[in-house]
């Protein structure tokens, strides 16, 4: 097979690089995040070895699955991301519909999709799809000058709209919330006429009364509600946002060191390990801690952002785009509910959390951009 | 194949989207950090503060409350351990399980049981709900042999009040109740250096009201490490508890457990004084309640009748309650006459049965009259006209000063309730009273009545009682007292070396109190007297002295044309007649005539005081050995 030496030479190391460290910050907090002092638990059923910190080892293991993962997407062909973004989206229609009618119900909602002895959530596979199909619609219909008109946007909106409606139902409204959020990223980053988006936003205020009324759940306007006043309810619906603001804030400048954190040792904390993950960090390395980490995940942002400007072609421009949203949107609203300044909704830290899922979902999806950046002399070949 | 047709659009700077997309994202993780900031640096001690309680949480210890002691040292209030069943949740597989099984053992509805912890669901889940509160000891029997069936079923032994004797003193002592949402609220209360919490016992009457700050004690204070789930895991702190401080009253048991029995089934009261110091021997008031309900749940009937009943059970009628005085009075109307010489100890006044004035007949006790008689005889019979003369004499103002002089109609100062003042007229107080003109002026009318003690005239049986200390003592007057010392981590105190309240010195003569005392000691004494039954037994070898008084009651009913009330039955009386060393006041509220009712009221309370003085230490025994007595009565056989 032939190999292209270029490879080699233009290989992106510093986006490899800083996403290794940013789940290596990761998995030295969830260490002490998932220590259970009393009970030392299997790390696999399957595996003999028990430890008090088995998420760790564990989310070690993510990461070199998601390792390999990042170099596989890496190794696809850019001509492919582009000729099977349509079918793979149908794919994930398809599937996400499934889950509906025979999913797994954990934690009250059918996400999870139970393949023999794997199981997986065709929502994080939808991501990638939405945005791979995303990027070819928009590159082939680039919007005349001064932005999309609202006939423009149809498509593109059923795009994504599809595909959230599915995931809603689960319900899942953060993830539904998140992939639309990348979409309506997307098609800014394109540009809409200002006329347009005015239109849209007077549409997204009448279409929220109603939307609160009805697709809202009980728990879902509670979460809403207690981000105005989280101690009306101190051990209900506020209480996650009371005890991650003071994990967060008693961390102080240099936080209380590793493993001192008690929010988090004296399970205070609510999904410490997953969602709240990044509370963790702020109590236990301070103000300092959680500085270091948003300077990696900005660094992230501007790599990705860079790649984007050097692509050759507009279709990859897009994937890498979406690609970046998709990141920073989920943490910029992770760290805002984790600090108090968005609802509760259950999205976790890119590539910090525990979770294989989303942490190999994610690095797949930036191997992708890995693969993109690296062949960036590459014109697409259609 | 090429490039993307947009490339080539020169509308399309994918450059300056980069850019923006660039600054947006700066701006937001510039928002965060400032947050961030906000939240870490800014207040971050604030959240500091709030992390390290929600790790450590407190769990109370009760204090066990000051005993309350006699004033030999002998307890009336401690503490007894109460066992309480309880239940923690958290310890417990199954909650409804244990509940059932506990029912059954108990034969009590486990859905009950269940009720009584869901009333408690703001508890902790580390804490100990309470199943069944003070417990017998075959109940904590029971469930202690059925342990291995209760998970999570645990016996507490509690501090408990325990009011020893029942329904003894309970008006001095008062009762403990869970504090008020008022008295929570309230910054008096609450400022006295000691935060109270709900559920707290709290004293409510009494001296557990007066003294709280005294015996409530300290709780003791423990921090439960505990985690998100309430589950203890450690623990981090203990601060004992302190135990409250005691008491002493000044009040003597046998005195006061005497007044009490006289008055059993009866409606009145009993005042026991050291006339020479103003302590407070006893006060008794009927009916008496029992302390030891107020403790535990009260039962609608019992509130009903104890708190809301017409009765006024809760009322102390001895400091509370104003009564017209009677001849009581006369003590008091004597010292005025002789002191501003409207009388001599010579001059007889001829009692023809009634006295008139104007148009006006006030009729004597005695129908036939008394004929004439001297002051000293006036008082030993109790003669009406004499006094109805007397007052006329004075005038009401007169009275009515030296009345005011010995405390009459004035609040004595006893710090316990709040109490009635009573009444003596005067040409001011009725002026200021009424509102027609012509109410406003005294008519020399209405003289004679208050003279023996009617008409608008109510005292309470403490301020007789104390008006009477002073005129035996030779004239100070001294303010009642309840509080002999006490005991606290600092040491013992007494209450004598703190105060520094000079007593009042009335001014009065000693020759005129001794003439007045004179005339006391012929009431009960000289054959003719009305107060013979006050008389102790000869065995004690104490001469009594005092004053009987028999009030009419005009009240409502009469008034209206219901059913006539008995007179109110009082003596006043004091012993050893030559050097006093109690004053005692017995009211038997419509008991008829203070003589037959009351005096062997007084003289049971006295026979209680000399016994108990043989006993104590610095008492001044008088008793003839019951071995002498046997002789002497030998003698009198013989002659």
């Amino acid at each position: 097979m032939y190999f292209d030496r270029r490879i080699l030479r233009y290989f992106d190391w510093g986006l490899l690089g800083l996403c290794l460290a940013i789940t290596l910050c990761g998995l030295l907090v969830l260490y002490s995040a998932g220590y259970d002092p009393d009970n030392a638990q299997k790390i696999f059923p399957f595996t003999p070895f028990r430890s008090n910190a088995a998420p760790f080892y564990r989310q070690g293991f993510f990461i070199l699955v998601g390792l390999i993962m990042m170099l596989a997407g890496a190794s696809i062909p850019s001509q492919w991301l582009y000729r099977f973004a349509y079918p793979l989206y149908a794919v994930c229609v398809v599937l996400l519909a499934a889950v509906l009618a025979v999913g797994v119900i954990a934690k009250g909602s059918q996400r999870w999709l139970s393949l023999g002895p794997i199981s997986f959530q065709p929502s994080e596979m939808m991501k990638l799809a939405a945005i791979l199909c995303m990027s070819r619609y928009l590159s082939r219909a680039v919007p005349p000058a001064g932005g999309y008109r609202i006939t423009g946007l149809i498509v593109p909106c059923l795009i994504f709209g599809l595909p959230m409606v599915l995931i809603m139902a689960q319900p899942d409204l953060g993830t539904a919330l998140a992939i639309g959020a990348v979409g309506f990223a997307m098609v800014l980053f394109m540009g809409v006429r200002w006329r347009t988006m005015l239109l849209m936003g007077g549409c997204a205020v009448a279409a929220f009364v109603p939307a609160w009324e009805f697709l809202l759940h009980d728990y879902q306007k509670r979460r809403v509600m207690v981000l105005f006043n989280p101690e009306a309810d101190p051990l209900g619906s506020g209480y996650h946002i009371i005890q991650s603001t003071i994990a967060v804030g008693s961390g102080l400048l240099f936080g209380k060191g590793f493993m001192q954190g008690t929010q988090t040792q004296l399970e205070f904390l609510p999904e410490h390990t997953t969602d709240f993950i990044f509370s963790v960090l702020a109590e236990e390395w301070g103000f300092v801690g959680c500085i270091f980490v948003l300077l990696l995940y900005a660094l992230l942002i501007f790599k990705l952002l860079r790649v984007v400007n050097k692509s050759k072609d507009l279709f990859l421009s897009l994937v890498v785009l979406g690609v970046t949203a998709q990141v920073f949107l989920n943490a910029a609203i992770n760290v805002g509910m984790v600090v108090g300044m968005l609802p509760v909704v259950g999205i976790p830290l890119p590539l910090f959390s525990y979770g294989g899922t989303s942490l190999i979902s994610t690095m797949f999806a930036l191997g992708i951009v890995l693969g993109i950046s690296t062949r960036r002399w590459t014109y697409l070949v259609r | 194949m090429g490039r993307s047709a947009a490339i080539d659009r020169p509308s399309f700077n994918l450059g300056r989207r980069v850019n923006a997309a660039l600054v947006i994202a700066a701006v937001v993780l510039f928002t965060v950090a400032l947050r961030l900031w906000y939240l870490q640096v800014l207040k971050g001690s604030y959240f500091r503060d709030r992390s390290e309680n929600n790790r450590i949480r407190t769990v109370f210890i009760p204090p066990p409350r000051g005993v309350i002691f006699d004033r030999w040292g002998q307890p009336v209030v401690r503490n007894r351990p109460a066992f309480n069943i309880e239940f923690v949740s958290e310890d417990s597989p199954n909650p409804s399980e244990s509940l059932k099984a506990l029912g059954e053992i108990l034969s009590l509805d486990p859905a009950e049981l269940k009720e009584r912890l869901n009333n408690q669901s703001k508890r902790r889940r580390f804490e100990p709900k309470i199943l069944l509160k003070d417990v017998s000891r075959d109940v904590v029997a029971k469930v202690a042999a059925h342990n291995y069936q209760l998970p999570g079923v645990v016996i507490n032994v509690v501090p408990a009040r325990d009011y020893m004797y029942g329904t003894f003193a309970s008006h001095i002592l008062g009762y403990i109740r869970e504090i008020t949402r008022p008295q929570l609220e309230n910054s008096e209360f609450q400022g006295r250096g000691y935060l109270y919490r709900q559920g707290d016992l709290v004293g409510q009457y009494g001296i557990e009201s007066k003294w709280e700050a005294d015996l409530q004690g300290k709780r003791g204070m423990r921090g439960v490490i505990v985690n998100a789930n309430g589950v203890r895991i450690g623990e981090a702190s203990f601060e004992s508890e302190m135990p409250g401080n005691s008491v002493n009253l000044t009040i003597d048991y046998d005195v006061q457990k005497a007044a009490d029995e006289a008055l059993k089934d009866k409606k009145g009261a009993i005042v026991a004084l050291d006339p020479k110091s103003g302590e407070v021997l006893a006060i008794s008031s009927a009916p008496a309640f029992d302390p030891n309900l107020f403790a535990g749940e009260i039962s609608a009937q019992d509130w009903a009748r104890l708190v809301t009943g017409k009765e006024k059970v809760l009322n102390n009628r001895a400091v509370q309650g104003s009564f017209p005085p009677g001849s009581v009075f006369k003590i008091f109307m004597s010292v005025a006459a002789l002191s501003e010489g409207v009388i001599n100890t010579k001059e007889r006044i001829n009692c023809p049965g009634h006295f008139s004035m104007g148009s006006r007949v006030f009729r004597c006790h005695k129908k036939e009259g008394h004929g004439a008689v001297n002051l000293i005889q006036a008082i030993q019979q109790s003669c009406d006209v004499f006094f109805y003369t007397v007052g006329n004499r004075l005038g009401v103002d007169r009275i009515h000063d030296y009345a005011t002089l010995f405390g009459l109609g004035q609040l004595s100062g006893l710090d316990l309730v709040t109490e009635a003042p009573g009444l003596v007229p005067s040409t001011a107080w009725k002026k200021a009273y009424f509102r027609k003109p012509e109410m406003q002026k005294w008519y020399p009318g209405e003289t004679p009545s208050v003279s023996i003690g009617q008409g608008a005239v109510t005292l309470t049986p403490l301020q007789i009682a104390r008006g009477l200390a002073a005129v035996v003592n030779g004239g100070t007057l001294f303010r009642p007292r309840l509080i002999l010392g006490g005991e606290s981590s600092a040491g013992k105190w007494r209450f004598a070396d703190f105060n520094s309240e000079v007593p009042v010195r009335t001014g009065i003569d000693p020759e005129v109190l001794k003439v007045v005392r004179e005339g006391m000691e012929a009431v009960v004494n000289i054959p003719g007297g009305t107060g013979k039954r006050a008389q102790l037994d000869p065995i004690f070898n104490v001469t009594v002295a005092g004053k009987t008084g028999t009030a009419q009651v005009i009240g409502a009913d009469a008034v209206k044309g219901g059913d006539h009330q008995d007179d109110h039955a009082w003596f006043a009386g004091y012993a050893p007649a030559e050097d006093p060393e109690i004053v005692v006041v017995a009211l038997y509220e419509n008991g008829g005539h203070g003589g037959v009712a009351s005096a062997p009221l007084s003289k049971a309370v006295m026979e209680a005081y000399f016994r108990k003085q043989c006993t104590v230490p610095g008492g001044k025994c008088r008793m003839i050995p019951p071995k002498e007595k046997e002789e002497s009565k030998k003698d009198g056989t013989k002659t």
